[in-house]
């Protein structure tokens, strides 16, 4: 299902939370929606959602406004919060059968959601434990697994691995990415992880201030930041000058930025003869795509951890 | 019906699973009731009432003195306790003090004299009490009204001893002069609908007090359940489920109303067996069912209504849990639950009317007192459901602003 976007503008009292939002999430596809705290990540989602208003805008999924065929949007959407959104004093089964009844379900029917849910959620061996007694990846997975009981078109995921450690938040994402995989699911993923937007996302949407401030495939948006990066021991003066003269380089500290360009073989040969000379030596090579987090840099000024 | 049942469901699920709850609904109200009904056991009982220590000082000695005596010994109200004629007025009140009594009686020596004489005495009257000073104005009109009463006797007696002569060629029975003024006196307490001659018990009268109560501590589970959904973004997901305010809200009202119909039953039954089985008198249940469930259900609509505006307007469960418990002690303060509206001065009296728990309080009191019915408790019940409908049109049109656009950003 594709989500279309149009000049969105949403503020809380003084305060702009969206400013002119305008973009198109593609059907099928992982979006990684990336911005600090604060940035209207949350907002966005749950104006998707259909459960917080607008103020101005327009948003139409897969053809269908959301002001006129809200619930027929919102049957075939569904929403993983960034809190943990069930009851701890029930357990995890009392949990995914309350909320798959409540999406209408009763039954046979509700049994095979939930099994679904809990196949996705892998929740198998602590059904029957109270959600409070769970731990951190255990309540993301369970989190999750209630936002997939209606067997959702779209996926709104917002921060759902805070929290957790590696090995969850690992399993977490292969669970998200298999669910996109095998149902064709279009998630919405917001979060201020990079790491994690890089590895899941098919297209990367940065929002900063309540404004997208870049929107493409991630493919595109990583070749946007060099092909090769190289970083040195050390970086004598004489070299930096002479670095200097090398066309489609950039030197940042230690590291050098090598663009992608026609020339790049040559330019490659020419710069290790160069290195070669001044006895610097490489000291770590990275062949391919920039870093999410340099351009983040670039783009914005400031990193994630700056607020 | 599936959505309702299973919201009915959860909701028995998390109470059940919440001790704290449990005990604020149930526990509290129980104990409440045990302990009122066991502790004014005495002040509502006819058969054996609180009794006022009374020390007595005969320094007179003679007939009519010792027939005093003996008229406040029999009278119930009264512990007497003889203290020695020899004390002078310091040390009678030094006893006082010492024996924590309320009241010393001074049977003075010309006591028997007074009795006789035909022309009012001057000077020290031939009785005189000393008086705590903590004891209350009504307790000092009540003991001077009995002593005045028992004077009176021993007076009638010694004049009727006198005259008896005079009676006997008057043709006039001088038990008629003897017989106690109470003997002429019936006190019937006036039901709807009848008269009975047997006194309201103190359970009679605890019992809807600490009903009404508890149906409206439902605040405190109702608020904090409501605000830790809306903290743990349960209430975002259930608007994503295209939960209507309508459905979420029924979805709270629908388990506390059985609640407090739980809460009805099982305070009603501590009243019926458990404060009987210890000690206690027994509630009784009044003639009309119908308007038993009638009243019963209007206090749970209007505390649940004013529950959940509470929830919507409290940001924290601490803010709802200190503003709900606020209101509920002022209503029941105000309300007759705590103090019973009878013993009020008038302006408070009036105060207490505009408490949805003296309205509750009322209505029960009419069935289960006053032998009332469905027509009795109407007017109760419609101001219950007034006060109800508004806080929960106030708490719709706050969940409709909350809904479009308090998430924060």
């Amino acid at each position: 299902m594709t989500i279309r976007v149009d000049h969105l503008f949403k503020s809380y009292g003084a305060n702009l939370v969206l400013d002119d939002v305008s973009l198109d999430f593609r059907a099928g596809a992982i979006t990684g929606l990336l911005g600090p705290n604060g940035a209207g990540k949350t907002t966005l989602v749950s104006i998707l959602m259909g459960i917080v208003a607008r103020d101005r805008g327009r948003i139409l999924i897969d053809g269908l406004d959301l002001d006129r065929d809200r619930d027929r949007i919102q049957a075939r959407a569904s929403i993983v919060p960034q809190s943990f959104a069930f009851y701890p004093t029930l357990t995890a089964r009392e949990n995914l059968e309350y909320f798959g009844a409540l999406y209408g379900f009763k039954g046979r029917r509700l049994k095979a959601r939930m099994d679904a849910a809990i196949d996705a959620g892998s929740l198998q061996s602590f059904l029957g434990k109270r959600a409070a007694e769970l731990s951190g990846g255990m309540k993301r997975r369970l989190n999750l697994a209630i936002g997939l009981l209606n067997e959702p078109a779209i996926l709104y995921l917002d921060e759902p691995t805070v929290g957790v450690d590696a090995q969850s938040r690992s399993y977490l994402l292969e669970r998200i990415d298999r669910i996109n995989r095998e149902r064709g699911t279009t998630i919405l993923y917001a979060s201020h992880y990079m790491e994690e937007i890089e590895q899941i996302s098919h297209d990367i949407a940065i929002i900063d201030g309540g404004r997208i401030i870049l929107h493409d495939r991630k493919e595109d948006i990583l070749a946007r930041r060099g092909a090769v990066t190289l970083t040195l021991d050390r970086l004598p003066g004489a070299l930096k000058e002479a670095l200097g003269r090398v066309a489609g380089l950039r030197v940042e500290a230690e590291t050098l930025v090598l663009d992608r360009h026609e020339d790049l073989n040559r330019t490659l040969a020419g710069l290790f003869d160069l290195l070669a000379r001044h006895g610097a030596e490489v000291r770590a090579l990275n062949w391919g795509n920039g870093h999410l987090e340099a351009l983040f840099l670039e783009l914005t000024k400031r990193t994630l951890r700056d607020e | 019906m599936n959505r309702i049942y299973h919201l009915l469901k959860k909701e028995f699920l998390v109470i059940s699973r919440d001790v704290h709850a449990v005990a604020v609904l149930f526990v509290m109200p129980m104990a409440f009731i045990l302990i009122m009904s066991l502790a004014m056991q005495d002040l509502f009982s006819t058969q054996s009432p609180v009794r006022i220590p009374l020390l007595v000082s005969d320094r007179d000695g003679g007939k009519p003195a010792a027939a005093l005596l003996k008229a406040l010994r029999e009278n119930a109200s009264f512990e007497v306790k003889d203290i020695p004629a020899t004390l002078s007025d310091g040390e009678a009140a030094a006893a006082l003090n010492d024996a924590d009594a309320k009241f010393v009686v001074l049977i003075e020596d010309h006591f028997s004299a007074a009795i006789r004489d035909r022309k009012p005495r001057k000077g020290r009257k031939p009785l005189v009490v000393l008086v705590n000073p903590v004891v209350g104005t009504q307790m000092q009109l009540i003991v001077q009204s009995v002593l005045a009463n028992a004077l009176g006797k021993v007076r009638i007696e010694a004049m009727t001893k006198e005259m008896s002569p005079l009676l006997a060629l008057a043709r006039i029975d001088p038990r008629a002069f003897r017989q106690p003024s109470e003997a002429n006196i019936e006190m019937r307490f006036v039901t709807r609908g009848e008269q009975r001659f047997r006194a309201p018990n103190a359970v009679q009268q605890s019992v809807p007090a600490w009903l009404v109560f508890s149906m409206f501590f439902i605040v405190i589970p109702i608020s904090n359940t409501f605000i830790s959904e809306r903290g743990q973004g349960t209430l975002q997901r259930l608007r994503s489920i295209r939960l209507s305010r309508g459905i979420l809200l029924l979805g709270k009202m629908l388990p506390y109303f059985f609640i407090n119909l739980i809460q009805v039953v099982l305070m009603l039954l501590v009243g019926m067996y458990l404060v009987p089985a210890l000690g206690g008198s027994a509630l009784t249940l009044g003639n009309s069912p119908a308007g038993l469930a009638l009243i019963a259900a209007a206090v749970s609509f209007s505390s649940i209504a004013l529950a959940l505006l509470i929830a919507v307007v409290a940001r924290t469960t601490e803010q709802a849990t200190t503003l709900g418990g606020l209101l509920n002690i002022v209503f029941a303060a105000a309300g007759g639950v705590m103090i019973p509206k009878f013993v009020m001065p008038t302006v408070m009296q009036k105060v207490a009317e505009l408490s949805p728990m003296s309205w509750g309080l009322e209505g029960f009191l009419d069935i289960l007192l006053r032998n009332g019915g469905v027509r009795d408790v109407l007017p109760e019940c419609l101001a219950l459901a007034a006060f109800g409908a508004v806080m929960l049109l106030m708490t719709a049109v706050i969940l409709k602003k909350q809904f479009e656009g308090s998430a924060s950003p």
